[in-house]
């Protein structure tokens, strides 16, 4: 699917935008750093083993994880599988359209898949059966429902509340065969990691744009950070530049914003 | 040897309807804030969202029609509907069934209204159990009503077949799997006319006119559901008839 | 006072039977009519009629539209108009037929992103909406608050010959511009601003009920002391 960025903001509107950041305010009157409300719902989809529909504003993302087996990688015999793939649906903007992942779609599904395996969310060796042979496959797939700007922390953490509530069948190897008891334990998660996402509009930063302040930025950061403070995931959007000192300032946004935002997600997903 | 499991015994079927039970369903319309129309369907344990763009225009524009409408569908289940996680990637089952809808919604929506325009119908199987072409079908019909599309008349579908010799209305997914036939049609309610039929399975005369004729006056029921669906969502709950006194413009 | 019927409707019902005159949305099968969208039926001296709750808009010749430009060529610009259809602006409307891309910079006039206020000159069924800004009140649009709302409301948000829109710009002391076309766009005083938003919305809401007018008055404050 592809999403021809033909979304046109009146000038109106971006002079509004402008003025009011020149004030502190959004023009949705939202402080610099405020994310819009966040719902997180987990469980709604009993078919597969972990489910979340995470709202950000008007942006909506469903994400289901699905568990197989199957075999390793060879440079890494004793580690699981996680594979992290996104969808924007052509219902979720009239910009986008159906067929082969576009570009953006790609660069989503990576950048949500790096902030979870570099923050070792998963522990993939808790996920090997049979060494070298049989190693349990994690399969998280994100549906965009809605598009209101911010797919990558919407997409995040749809993605950590599927994981952090899906559960599994339990392994029982003998004679290097696994096989699956109908006992459900939970996916091995070890930590809760929160993606957060600015836009640079003028010469100010905000958290959280919505599909007018995406318009109007001319450059986007997101930055993943883990419960112990680490800086795990980091991608630089669009065609432009930014200074050192603006990405310190972003990386110190995320970590401070980014603590209420776990709090949340760990709070409905126990 | 193990005895074949029976799908239906004393009347109740394994999920303790009996023959001519619908399995509950629930229908919200309008959730979809970017859609210009859309409908969301729980049926059994079906969760499907359906979504509508239009008119708008072509592209490509070479595919442009010059009196009327173009229709696309599409019918996409995702990975994560499935017992066995499903590749992203349309099978041929999906496209088969993104044809079906579309021809099953095309004879109540009046394209000639919309020349040289497109309407684009979504509907995604968020999570499947059994007839949800006919549930994803059931929701684009609200979808495209919501969007404001001149409209015929609503399409409602249900798919009916054979458990144990015995005809029965709306399979789940193991009935299907199980059972020896499944009937899915769409009707248009007030016109009378089928505009959905695909027969799979062995059924003797009788039982073929008895789940075809089933599958229609489940279909008119299902009407029933839309239109209270719409009514929620337009009028804020009855649909009244009032006398109201004339005034001159 | 003669009675009419006024009845709500979803596709494909029976509005009523006999023999009328119908207007659009409407189909006669037989001695049938029948309803094609969601909306309020009416049954009345001048026949039968369908006042639809949603629906897209579509393009009129001579209709008041307010659009965005999205794209500026060497001969007009592409105009947004909230349909199924751009609208496009020709150059020579605007600089007259000594028109020519090498002497004329279009985007000193408009540039995308602006807003403006044009009429629908024509629409044949084989090229784009063609507009025009000839005339007073029409042209760019410099500034104001932006609502869009369903085309199908714009008629109750005007009102019987305007009651509706002359109400809620008195009583909030706001300039409201309403295209045709869904967009709308307010001037005036921020809290005017807040008020005109709220009582839109309302409109947009409550469209099908009988009541509305005074439902908007009581918000307005229309008729009690204190109101603004």
């Amino acid at each position: 699917m592809s999403m021809k960025k033909n979304y046109v903001v009146e000038t109106i509107r971006k002079a509004q935008m402008v003025q009011l950041l020149a004030q502190g305010k959004r023009i949705d009157e939202r402080a610099l750093d405020q994310t819009r409300p966040i719902t997180i719902e987990t469980g709604l989809i009993q078919k597969a083993n972990g489910s979340a529909r995470v709202t950000l504003g008007n942006t909506q993302v469903i994400a289901g994880v699905k568990i197989a087996t199957g075999t390793p990688f060879p440079d890494t015999p004793d580690k699981g599988l996680l594979v992290v793939n996104a969808e924007i649906l052509p219902m979720a903007s009239p910009y986008a359209e159906p067929g082969p992942p576009s570009e953006e779609a790609i660069e989503l599904a990576r950048v949500v898949d790096r902030g979870i395996r570099e923050s070792e969310m998963v522990d993939l060796t808790k996920l090997c059966l049979v060494p070298g042979k049989t190693v349990v496959t994690v399969f998280v797939d994100c549906n965009v429902m809605n598009v209101d700007g911010n797919l990558f922390d919407a997409t995040s953490y749809a993605v950590v509340a599927a994981l952090r509530t899906a559960k599994m069948k339990k392994y029982v190897v003998k004679d290097e065969k696994a096989e699956a008891k109908d006992e459900m334990i939970p996916v091995p998660v070890e930590r809760t990691p929160v993606s957060v996402t600015l836009a640079r509009i003028g010469d100010k930063m905000v958290i959280d744009p919505s599909t007018e302040e995406e318009a109007s930025m001319d450059m986007r950061i997101t930055i993943t950070t883990d419960d112990e403070g680490h800086i795990c995931a980091s991608q630089k959007g669009e065609a432009s530049t930014i200074t050192p000192a603006q990405v310190l300032e972003a990386a110190d946004l995320s970590l401070k914003v980014g603590r209420a935002i776990r709090d949340q997600i760990i709070e409905a997903t126990k | 040897m193990e005895a074949k499991k029976k799908l239906i015994s004393s009347g109740k079927r394994l999920d303790g309807r009996s023959w001519d039970d619908l399995r509950p369903i629930k229908l919200q319309v309008g959730l979809m804030k970017n859609a210009d129309g859309s409908a969301y369907i729980e049926w059994g344990k079906n969760k499907i969202m359906a979504a509508v763009y239009g008119p708008k225009e072509v592209h490509p524009k070479h595919q442009v029609l010059p009196d009327r409408a173009l229709l696309r569908c599409r019918y996409h289940m995702a990975p994560f509907s499935v017992d066995e996680r499903k590749n992203p990637a349309p099978s041929r089952r999906e496209i088969e069934i993104s044809k079906v809808i579309r021809e099953a919604l095309e004879p109540a929506v009046i394209v000639e209204d919309y020349p040289r325009t497109a309407i684009e119908v979504w509907v995604e199987v968020l999570q499947s159990d059994g007839g949800s072409r006919c549930a994803g079908l059931t929701a684009a019909s609200l979808a495209l009503a919501d969007a404001g599309i001149n409209m015929r008349d609503m399409v409602s579908g249900c798919s009916c077949g054979i458990i144990d010799d015995t005809v029965v209305a709306d399979l789940d997914d193991t009935e299907d799997k199980e059972g020896s036939g499944d009937m899915p049609v769409a009707i248009m309610p007030n016109l009378g006319q089928v505009t959905l039929l695909q027969v799979d399975g062995m059924y003797t005369r009788e039982q073929f006119q008895k789940a075809f004729e089933l599958a229609i006056e489940k279909g008119k029921q299902i009407y029933g559901m839309q239109r209270e669906a719409l009514t929620t969502r337009f009028f804020g709950g009855e649909a009244v008839s009032t006398q109201v006194e004339e005034v001159a413009e | 006072m003669p009675m009419m019927e006024r009845k709500q409707v979803i596709p494909g019902d029976v509005i009523t039977r006999g023999n009328y005159r119908y207007g659009s949305y409407i189909e006669k099968r037989g001695d049938e009519y029948i309803a094609l969208r969601v909306g309020l039926a009416e049954v009345g001296r001048d026949g039968v009629k369908l006042n639809p709750l949603t629906g897209p808009y579509l393009p009129r010749a001579e209709d008041d539209v307010i659009g965005k430009v999205v794209d500026v060529n060497g001969f007009g610009w592409v105009v947004d108009i909230n349909s199924c259809f751009d609208g496009f602006l020709p150059a020579s409307f605007v600089f007259g037929r000594e028109f020519s891309p090498s002497t004329h910079d279009l985007s000193s006039k408009f540039r995308v992103g602006d807003m403006i206020g044009a009429r629908i000159e024509s629409f044949e069924r084989s090229r784009d909406p063609q507009l025009s800004i000839r005339g007073h009140g029409y042209g760019k649009i410099d500034s104001g608050e932006i609502i869009k709302i369903s085309p199908t409301k714009v008629p109750r948000l005007i009102g019987r010959r305007g009651a509706m829109i002359n109400l809620i710009s008195e009583k909030t002391g706001c300039d409201v511009r309403v295209g045709q076309n869904g967009v709308v766009v307010v001037t005036g005083p921020a809290e005017g601003i807040v008020k005109t938003a709220k009582a839109v919305k309302m409109v947009e809401e409550e469209a099908h009920a009988a009541d509305l007018m005074t439902k908007v008055e009581a918000y307005l404050g229309v008729g009690t002391d204190g109101g603004s």
